[in-house]
């Protein structure tokens, strides 16, 4: 510790901290203009001048250390006046347009003129110009106000890690620039908007449509983008969103962003960092196309009706296939994009009232089975890891995906680690990382397990065992040494192999990141363990990438066949009542009552999971099945399949916000509530359970049903949708608020047992949330023919998901912001292979598999193997998901994509993307 | 005074190290190598008392104390040949003429700190010296003077050149780092200081070419002789450029502590046939104008800062009775403007504001708030900025508002100025030099 | 050679040339320097394109290597001349009347300060200080550096640059 005084007053800090902060920690505040927490000091704009006793000059308090006995004076009239000369300084050449500049009313440089004066000016010759520049969809730069603090640079190189802007030029001719000049094209984190101190870097989204004072409402939720759950803020008017902002702490909420001085800590596990999706994505729920009412088929057309009258007739059809068919013909898909709240009340109204374990969700395609297979290795709890740890580890491997797509600001942790130095091993192509890595692994996407084989076998010879688990070790014994000869045909040299063990073996606290990707192919379960023998031998933390928000929410508020609420195996309490396999097999079994749960019932028998239900439904033995917050038509795979089987139920109730492709297929379409119009609770990655709050006012008059706002969408969220039809079909109880849905989860599930709203308001919700999670399913799994080379294709190209930056689902192609950056799908390909069959950026092709055919622009990387194509699943029209089959792992339960080896010819017409040709949805 | 640092630039073939071999060079340097420690050789520079002949006047044997003393490896030496002063083309005669002497003071330096790799950052506008430069170090190499094992000893120091591109600043140490580093030149925080994390956060340390230049008669002759040379407090023989109205302009060796009369008078051969002396710069134009009355000063660190003025980097320039120095200084102003790396506010916005202000009053429409707002920029530069670059702005208008203030009201009353009855061109809009592009959009 | 193997030879030379400088520098971005003046060489000044091959080559990003290349002075940011006149401008030069050079430059070629001559032959840079102060007026063409300049001796030195 540091003694100094700083105005007559004594403070102790520890010796690395700067005067700055040595000031914050007692409350002075010392104005700055380049300084902002988390950047590197700069030490540029002088505004923190300071005094020290014995030094001749003033010094710039956000880069001198403090030393011990240093005695400080942070205001003086020197000191005034010096700031003040700065300030006219930046006047000189800092237009004074303010009554036309978006950053009025929380701008820096504004408020500190404001206290510190230069209010006239002494400059008589004119000002410094330079032309507005709205050449990017986003961000109008003007650069006439930036008053070169280069926090935006700092931002873009330093966190982000974008190197999308620059200083250029010198002196006073210095401008910042993105390499174009005019276009930004880059990762549109929008972070240099959050630094900017005046109105120079400013979005384009609400140009001379926001003022501060124009936020008749703040409030602090989470993101609802992807499974990260970035703390922000909504800053709305008139029930709309006008801005989102990070949220960076407390008190920020009410106050401006990054505010002069502020040195206070950036907040929440994305320390005020949001990504494109987050911060300019959500658009989208202001979309016109919204679902406004309740719309149910009749004589073959959705026709708006009441609310009463929609939610009668769910009842009652339910009913009636409930009558008629059983219980069991009855299935439901849960959502990932809803809250806890909404995801509890669906398993509810299908397990309590309907008498259902038929429900699932997209989880499964890879995140639950993948989930559950690691708990099985490694216990309860094995990804609940927190996210601003990874960079503090020393070491990171990441497979099966691009974080810093799928899970932006997870990514950014891995970036900053290799700003730390940490080493960065990827396994296959992440773009996003390239800049980050020590070396890229780049196998033949069906044959990782060879190259993760080999890593595994010389690992575990330089670490050895350590005798702790058993299972896994037998397993790690049991795999072979794949041959110099597979692994050439996975194009990778032994040397990177070597490397990667070595570099491995050296990792003290390791991170081990898993994407979807890796569970994609034949031998999912394989890839699966063998990652988790690398981080079983370097004892690391393990990440599971999500792309939805809540696909961990989904999980624990049983929305799964197996389990309910709070992960309770439903079979294990089928022994627990010691109830007869007998009884089982003929219905008989009396339904058992769910803990404290007020007169509900479920029944014994594990039920149908996503593959199952669309069996069933192939098979006619699936009658009804409601499906919330889901788009199976255009999310899923073979989408022939898919629309066979919805066509074979003979009530689909599909309850979202837009009339997706699914939804013009259903009996019953439900309008829903986004995540900014619903108040809930949201479980992230880490299992860190967040509040997610709405920012629509609360209507007067508690628990009116009416949340119609004249004429624009009904924002009712579903759990209320889903208790009005539960109540309708006999459930007793009634809820008024999601804290009343809430409260019986925390009575219900032994994993949320006793947790209140307020005290996941509190922050730091962080599994298991001080209760005893629920024990006794790990130690038991298998592993596919262990030792055994995989199975492999040669010279064959293979159609894979792209997992873009921009895009979220389907979603974001009603986000016009996100749309006007990334509006067309591509069919993504090695440069050299493209160049070898004459294809060039931009040139058509079509991709043809066995079910179907994609027209598609050409887009080149140097980077990616050769016998893929990558196209993303985001736009109208063009779904490469539906053109290929699928399998399930059988051993892990997850989706295997089948039928994805592909044939690319040069095309002369039009592409899907723009013309909306080939297999696809066309424009109703 | 027998000449060390430009002994026999007059050969025509001096610059080659046949020549230089001939004349007795690399000869200290293998006597250092074969009989004395780096130890010996750092504490030879600390007796010598040589300062810094860059500008700033720092022990050189000091700053190798502390170099030597942290235990980070490796060390990085490096010669600041960024001249960029204007006014100052001292060390030119050296990198053109004398390139060896360079090198061998630069490994003789290397083997001292212990150090490994040298680069020489020559400014860009020295085209012809990094050919000579260039075509020297291969020499060096090529006769065992650099490379792995120099002189048979198992002791290796490599030594390039880096071109700079046009960026005064960079002759500021860390922003020379920076530059170094492939990045913009400008100025880092200190501490850390180069001697400790410098360049690729290694123990750096740099040097002016003259200094470096002096190392070898130091390690020649010891310490206590060199020090005898010149003034009490900073020793040495030290080169002037000598420019501006005199006969005999040119760079001249003479001793530190030299007054600036008899360098005008006693070697250049004076003024021209009857001019009047008007002022003199002393060290480059960020040192304050000096007038007539002062010129008994001795030249060193000490005199010139008791004088008002300082040392800088022993660039002359003299002005007799013809010189308009309103023009002088707003060229001086426009100088620092173009040169200001704009990191800091005060230096980036205040040396464009002082340039405007002149250019105005030079060409016809000063104003009579104009000195005193001229005065205020210059306080409220002075004292403030990240590095001396806007000290110098400020301090030369000090000096100028000070002691050339009638001319300057001249300007402004009149609307013309007083040698040639004009206005001066406004030169205010552009530069017309080669500076950033405007952005295209 | 067609165009294209020409350009490609470039390319490579290039290429080979920045790796070359990376054996100079323990770290990649120091080789930006010395690479933007072997680039601007093949472009004949830093154009877009040729920022961006520098990029391709060393790694570092083309925003920042843009950042670096516009803050040194002496890097042709825009297309030149054949030849590239740089005068000096700075006390010395001035006070020996660079004026009338620059005056005579406009007047003999139609050359400004920061223009190039309809010909397409000559550029002219106003330069701070080149350090021949002992010799002034003083200019640099191409590299070669002139001094002791009158209306005359230029008019003399550029007949040598066609």
């Amino acid at each position: 510790m540091i003694t100094l005084t700083i105005n007559d007053r004594e403070v102790s800090v520890y010796g690395t901290a700067t005067i700055l902060e040595a000031a914050a920690s007692v409350g002075i505040k010392i104005p700055t203009l380049c300084y902002f927490k988390g950047l590197d000091s700069f030490g540029g704009c002088r505004m923190c001048l300071v005094e020290i006793e014995r030094v001749p000059r003033l010094q710039t308090a956000c880069t001198v250390r403090v030393t011990e006995g240093m005695v400080v004076r942070t205001e003086s009239e020197a000191i005034t006046a010096a700031r003040r000369a700065m300030l006219e300084f930046l006047l000189i050449n800092h237009p004074l347009d303010c009554p036309v500049c978006d950053k009025a009313g929380e701008c820096d440089l504004q408020d500190l003129v404001a206290i510190y004066g230069a209010h006239e000016g002494r400059f008589l010759e004119g000002k410094r110009t330079h032309p507005e520049n709205f050449n990017d969809p986003f961000i109008v730069r003007n650069m006439d106000r930036c008053i070169l603090c280069t926090r935006c640079t700092r931002m873009c190189d330093g966190p982000q890690g974008a190197y999308a802007i620059a200083v250029t030029g010198r002196g006073s001719h210095s401008f910042i620039e993105p390499f174009s000049g005019g276009r930004y094209n880059c990762e549109y984190c929008g972070n240099c908007l959050t630094v900017c101190p005046v109105g120079a870097i400013m979005s384009r989204l609400h140009r001379h449509s926001y003022r501060p004072w124009y936020v008749e409402r703040e409030v602090e939720t989470v993101c609802g983008f992807c499974g990260v759950g970035c703390t922000m803020v909504l800053q709305m008017r008139g029930g709309s969103i006008i801005r989102t902002m990070p949220y960076v702490g407390e008190g920020a909420v009410t106050g401006s962003y990054g505010s002069a001085g502020s040195a206070a800590p950036a907040q929440g596990l994305n320390k005020g960092l949001l990504c494109v999706r987050g911060r300019f994505g959500y658009d989208y729920l202001e979309n016109n196309e919204r679902l406004e009412t309740p719309l149910i088929r009749k004589k073959g057309i959705l026709e708006p009706v009441t609310w009463d009258e929609a939610l009668s007739y769910v009842a009652s059809g339910l009913k009636d296939v409930k009558a008629v068919h059983g219980a069991k013909s009855i299935g439901a898909i849960a959502s990932g994009r809803c809250t806890n709240e909404d995801n509890y009340m669906l398993q509810k109204l299908m397990r309590f009232v309907i008498g259902t374990n038929n429900i699932d969700s997209s989880a499964r395609f890879y995140y639950s089975p993948a989930q559950s297979y690691l708990e099985r290795i490694f216990g309860h709890g094995v990804t609940a890891n927190l996210i601003p740890g990874i960079a503090n580890a020393d070491g990171v491997l990441v497979a099966g995906g691009d974080p810093t797509a799928i899970n932006p600001i997870l990514g950014l942790q891995v970036r900053a680690l290799w700003r730390k130095r940490g080493k960065i091993i990827v396994v296959g192509t992440p773009s996003g990382l390239r800049r980050f890595v020590n070396y890229e692994i780049k196998p033949h996407p069906y044959l990782e397990e060879a190259v993760l084989g080999a890593i595994v076998t010389r690992l575990a010879a330089k670490k050895g065992f350590r005798g702790e688990n058993d299972n896994i070790e037998k397993y790690i014994k049991a795999t072979a040494m794949p041959g110099e000869q597979l692994l050439k045909k996975a194009n990778v040299s032994k040397e990177i192999v070597d490397q990667a063990a070595e570099d491995l073996a050296m990792m003290k606290s390791a991170v081990v990141i898993i994407g979807p990707e890796l569970m994609e192919r034949p031998g999912a379960s394989k890839n699966l363990f063998l990652v988790s023998a690398i981080a079983y031998l370097t004892d690391a933390r393990i990440f599971l990438l999500s792309e939805r928000p809540n696909y961990q929410g989904v999980i624990d508020m049983g929305c799964a066949p197996d389990i309910l609420p709070g992960g309770r195996p439903i079979e294990a309490d089928v022994l627990q009542h010691k109830i007869k396999d007998a009884d089982v097999a003929d219905h008989k079994i009396p339904e058992h009552k769910i803990k404290d749960t007020a007169w509900t019932k479920a029944p014994v028998r594990k039920g149908l999971n996503l593959f199952a239900m669309i069996e069933a439904a192939l098979e006619g033995n699936l009658k009804a099945l409601y499906v919330m917050g889901e788009n199976p038509v255009f999310n899923f795979p073979d989408r022939r399949k898919i629309e066979n089987a919805l066509s074979k139920v003979d009530f689909l109730i599909v309850h979202d916000i837009f009339m997706t492709e699914t939804a013009r297929r259903a009996d019953v379409v439900l309008p829903a509530a986004a995540w900014t119009e619903k108040d809930g609770t949201f479980t992230n990655l880490e299992r860190r359970l967040q509040r997610v709050r709405s920012g629509i006012p609360t209507m007067p008059g508690r628990g009116s049903v009416s949340y119609h706002r004249g004429g624009g969408a009904d924002k009712r969220p579903e759990w209320k949708t889903l208790a009005g039809i539960g109540r309708l079909m006999g459930m007793k109880e009634n809820y008024l608020t999601s804290s009343d849905v809430w409260e019986e989860v925390s009575r219900v599930s032994t994993l949320h047992a006793g947790l209140s709203y307020d005290r996941i308001a509190g922050g730091n919700t962080i599994w298991p949330y001080g209760s005893e999670p629920f024990r006794g399913v790990e130690g038991e799994f298998e592993v596919e023919a262990p030792g055994m080379p995989p199975a492999m294709d040669d010279g064959k190209i293979y159609l894979l998901q792209e997992r873009q930056l921009y895009h979220s689902g389907s979603i974001t192609r009603k986000s016009k912001a996100l749309m006007s950056i990334s509006c067309e799908a591509h069919v993504l390909l090695n440069a050299g292979f493209a160049e070898r069959c004459g294809l060039k950026d931009g040139d058509k092709v079509i991709v043809t598999t066995e079910t179907g055919s994609l027209t598609l622009p050409v887009k080149t990387d140097r980077e990616i193997p050769e016998n893929v194509a990558y196209v993303p699943n985001n736009f109208d029209n063009v779904s490469p998901l539906g053109i290929i089959g699928y399998t399930v792992d059988g051993y892990l339960g997850s989706i295997s994509l089948s039928g994805n080896v592909v044939t690319i010819t040069k095309a002369d017409g039009p592409s899907d993307a723009a013309a909306g040709e080939g297999y696809g949805d066309k424009k109703e | 005074m027998e000449k060390i640092l430009l002994k026999n630039i007059d050969n025509p073939d001096s610059a080659g190290i046949e020549e230089y071999i001939r004349a007795g060079g690399y000869k200290t340097l293998e006597m250092a190598v074969t009989q004395m420690t780096p130890r010996d050789i750092i504490d030879e520079v600390k007796n010598s008392g040589l300062r810094g002949r860059g500008g700033a006047g720092f022990p050189t044997g000091m700053k190798w104390q502390i170099a030597s003393m942290d235990p980070k490896f490796p060390k990085y030496l490096i010669c600041n040949a960024d001249e960029g002063e204007p006014g100052t083309f001292k060390d030119r005669p050296i990198l053109e003429k004398n390139p060896h002497l360079l090198i061998e003071g630069m490994v003789i330096s290397a083997y001292a700190l212990q150090s490994t790799r040298g680069y020489i950052y020559l400014r860009g506008e020295y085209p012809l010296a990094a050919g000579i430069l260039s075509r020297a170090i291969s020499a060096a190499y090529g006769k065992g003077y650099l490379g792995n094992d120099i002189l048979s000893r198992r002791f290796r120091f490599d030594l390039y050149l880096h071109r700079g591109a046009g960026a005064y600043i960079c002759g500021e140490e860390t922003a020379l780092i920076e530059s170094l580093e492939g990045k913009r030149g400008q100025p880092r925080v200190k501490p850390p200081f180069p001697v400790n994390a410098g360049v690729w956060n290694k123990p750096t340390i740099i040097n002016n070419v003259e200094t470096f230049a002096n190392i070898p008669y130091i390690t020649e002759v010891g310490g206590k002789t060199y020090s005898k040379i010149g003034s009490k407090d900073s020793p040495g023989p030290k080169l002037f450029s000598v420019s501006g109205k005199v006969v005999k302009p040119g760079v001249y060796e003479l001793p530190m502590g030299i007054t600036l009369r008899e360098i005008i008078y006693g070697h250049c051969g004076g003024l021209m046939e009857g001019r009047t002396l008007k002022g003199v710069i002393p060290g480059g134009v960020s040192t304050p104008i000096l007038t007539p009355e002062k010129i008994d000063c001795q030249m060193d660190f000490v005199h010139l800062s008791k004088v008002g003025s300082l040392f800088g980097s022993g660039a002359v320039i003299v002005f007799d009775d013809t010189v308009c120095l309103v023009k002088v200084y707003e060229r001086i102003m426009q100088f620092f403007e173009h040169e200001s790396c704009g990191k800091c506010v005060p230096c980036r916005e205040g040396t464009g504001w002082m340039r405007n202000i002149l250019g105005r009053i030079g060409s016809g429409g000063g104003t009579d708030e104009d000195l005193d707002t001229l005065e205020d920029v210059a306080k409220n530069v002075a004292g403030k900025t990240f590095c001396p670059l806007g000290d110098g702005a400020a301090n030369v208008t000090l000096a100028f508002l000070k002691q050339y203030r009638d001319e300057i009201e001249y300007h402004v009353k009149n609307g013309k100025c007083p040698v040639d009855g004009l206005p001066h061109k406004d030169n205010r809009e552009s530069h017309g030099g080669q500076s950033a592009p405007v952005e295209q959009t | 050679m067609t165009r294209e193997e020409m350009e490609s030879k470039d390319n490579e030379t290039l290429k080979d040339k920045i790796t070359g400088m990376k054996r100079t520098y323990p770290s990649i971005q120091s080789v930006l320097m010395p690479a933007l003046y072997a680039v601007e060489q093949s472009y004949g000044w830093l154009s877009q394109d040729a920022i961006q091959e520098v990029s391709n080559h060393t790694g570092v990003p083309a925003a920042e290597i843009k950042g670096v290349a516009t803050f040194y002075s002496m890097y042709r940011h825009e297309p030149m001349g054949r030849h590239l006149v740089q005068l000096c401008t700075n006390v010395s030069c001035l006070i020996a009347g660079v004026e009338d050079l620059v005056k005579f430059l406009d007047k003999k070629y139609g050359l400004l300060p920061g223009g190039t001559t309809k010909d397409g032959r000559l550029s002219l840079c106003l330069m701070e200080c080149i350090g021949a102060c002992g010799n002034p007026p003083a200019m640099l063409v191409d590299g070669d550096a002139y001094d002791n300049l009158t209306c005359e001796a230029i008019e003399q030195i550029l007949e040598k640059y066609e």
